[in-house]
Formats: C-alpha cells, structure tokens, sequence
C-alpha cells in the first residue's frame, strides 16, 4: 500500500507536528515537576502538579497517539516501511514504549494532582512520588528527542526482513528516499 | 536468477545503541533493588516541605 504524493505529505506533515508537539507538552511537563519538587511556595506546587494532570490528558496523551498513528500511517503508506528499516522500527518501538509508560504514569501524576486539590499541607511523603515524576518525564524528553535525531538522520541499515523483501520483489527507491 | 547478496548483519549503530540501552536498564534494576537515590520515608507528622510561604 502506497499514499498518493499529497496524502503521504499530509500524513508526514501530520506526524511531524504532533511529534514535535509532543516534545514540547513534554519539556513544559519537565518544567512543572521542576517547579513542583522544588519550590518553596505552597500555592506553586499545587498549581504545578493540577496543571500536569490536565496538560496530560488534553495535550500529552492525544499529541502521543496522535504522533503514533501518524508515523504507522506514513511508514506503511511509503517503500520505507514498519519493519524494513531499523531506523523505522526503533523509532516505533521507543514511541509504543514511550506511549505504555506514559498511561502507566497517568496514575502517579492524578494521584500527585489530588493530593494538591487537597486543602491540607503537600505531605513529604510524596517526595519520592515526585523525583520519580521528574525522573521519568526526563526521560521520555530524552527518547522523544532520540526520536526527532533518528528521523533526521536516518542512520543506514536493513533489517532481515527489508534485505529479503528488497530482493525479493521490486520495490524501487523513490528519489525522495535517497540519502543526501 | 543470480542469488541474492548475503544480508549483513546488525548495523553497528543499532548494536551500539542496545548496548548502552541494557547497561542503562540494567543500572535502573539495581538502582531499584538497592534504594539507592531514593529519599528516606518521612512520617506524615513530618515538616511538610511546602508548607510556608517564601
């Protein structure tokens, strides 16, 4: 299956804005769990940790399987393909990984935001809750930005399958594969 | 028909890459198991560390 030009630029186009996107919900993410481990002021942690809750389920998330989706669509949709490549299919697999980790992550960071809903004082008990927000946000900033240098850089290499399907059958490379 | 070309092998990026991915991983596993890096449990009766007001 192969887009038509215009559509594989549409979802290409589509891909790239909601990755970058991603990218920045994340590192506006980084910066409230920075502000919320730590300052001092009481009213700016509980602010940090309501507005990570809600920048996770309206931008983060969809942005997530937004830039997901888009990326299958375009890989499938061209002769670079989802396994051929193993540029293609890190970079698939860091996005899923990073996809799963952030649901999984949706728990600790609601429990973060009721806990500062709550009238009584930010309890040092959730210190640890909040180092690891902060650690695992990092690292999603930095898979995030692996994925943007393997898009650009498309480092060279088949994967098994690719090398068979490559002589197998033909499947020319189109100019706008080559690498320049 | 001619034979294909052998295919060969892992590129050494992708090799490199999930070298340093176990090490990193496996440097997550300890870290986890020995506690190391983790803060000490305050009780709730504890100095709440955002209390007070600058």
């Amino acid at each position: 299956m192969t887009l038509t030009p215009r559509l594989r630029k549409f979802a290409l186009a589509t891909h790239v804005t909601f990755s970058v996107g991603w990218i920045g919900a994340v590192a506006g993410f980084v910066a409230l769990a920075v502000a919320g481990l730590i300052s001092q002021d009481a009213q700016m942690v509980r602010a940090a940790y309501l507005a990570m809750e809600v920048t996770t389920w309206t931008v983060i998330v969809p942005l997530a399987f937004v830039s997901l989706l888009s990326g299958v669509v375009s890989s499938l949709g061209t002769n670079w393909g989802l396994f051929r490549y193993y540029w293609v299919l890190v970079k698939l697999l860091i996005t899923i990984f990073a996809t799963i980790a952030l649901l999984i992550h949706t728990q600790p960071i609601e429990f973060l935001a009721a806990a500062a809903a709550k009238p009584t004082a930010f309890s040092a008990d959730l210190q640890s809750q909040q180092l690891h927000m902060l650690i695992a946000s990092s690292a999603a900033l930095v898979a995030l930005i692996v994925l943007t240098v393997l898009s650009l850089y498309k480092p060279q290499g088949m994967t098994r399958y690719g090398w068979r399907k490559q002589h197998e059958g033909p499947a020319p490379a189109l100019p706008w594969m080559q690498r320049t | 028909m001619a034979d294909p070309p052998p295919y060969p092998g892992m590129p050494r990026w992708v090799k490199a890459s999930g070298i340093v991915l176990g090490v990193l991983a496996l440097l997550a596993v300890v870290l986890l198991h020995t506690g190391a890096g983790s803060h000490p449990h305050h009780t709730a009766a504890d100095t709440p560390i955002v209390g007070s007001q600058r």
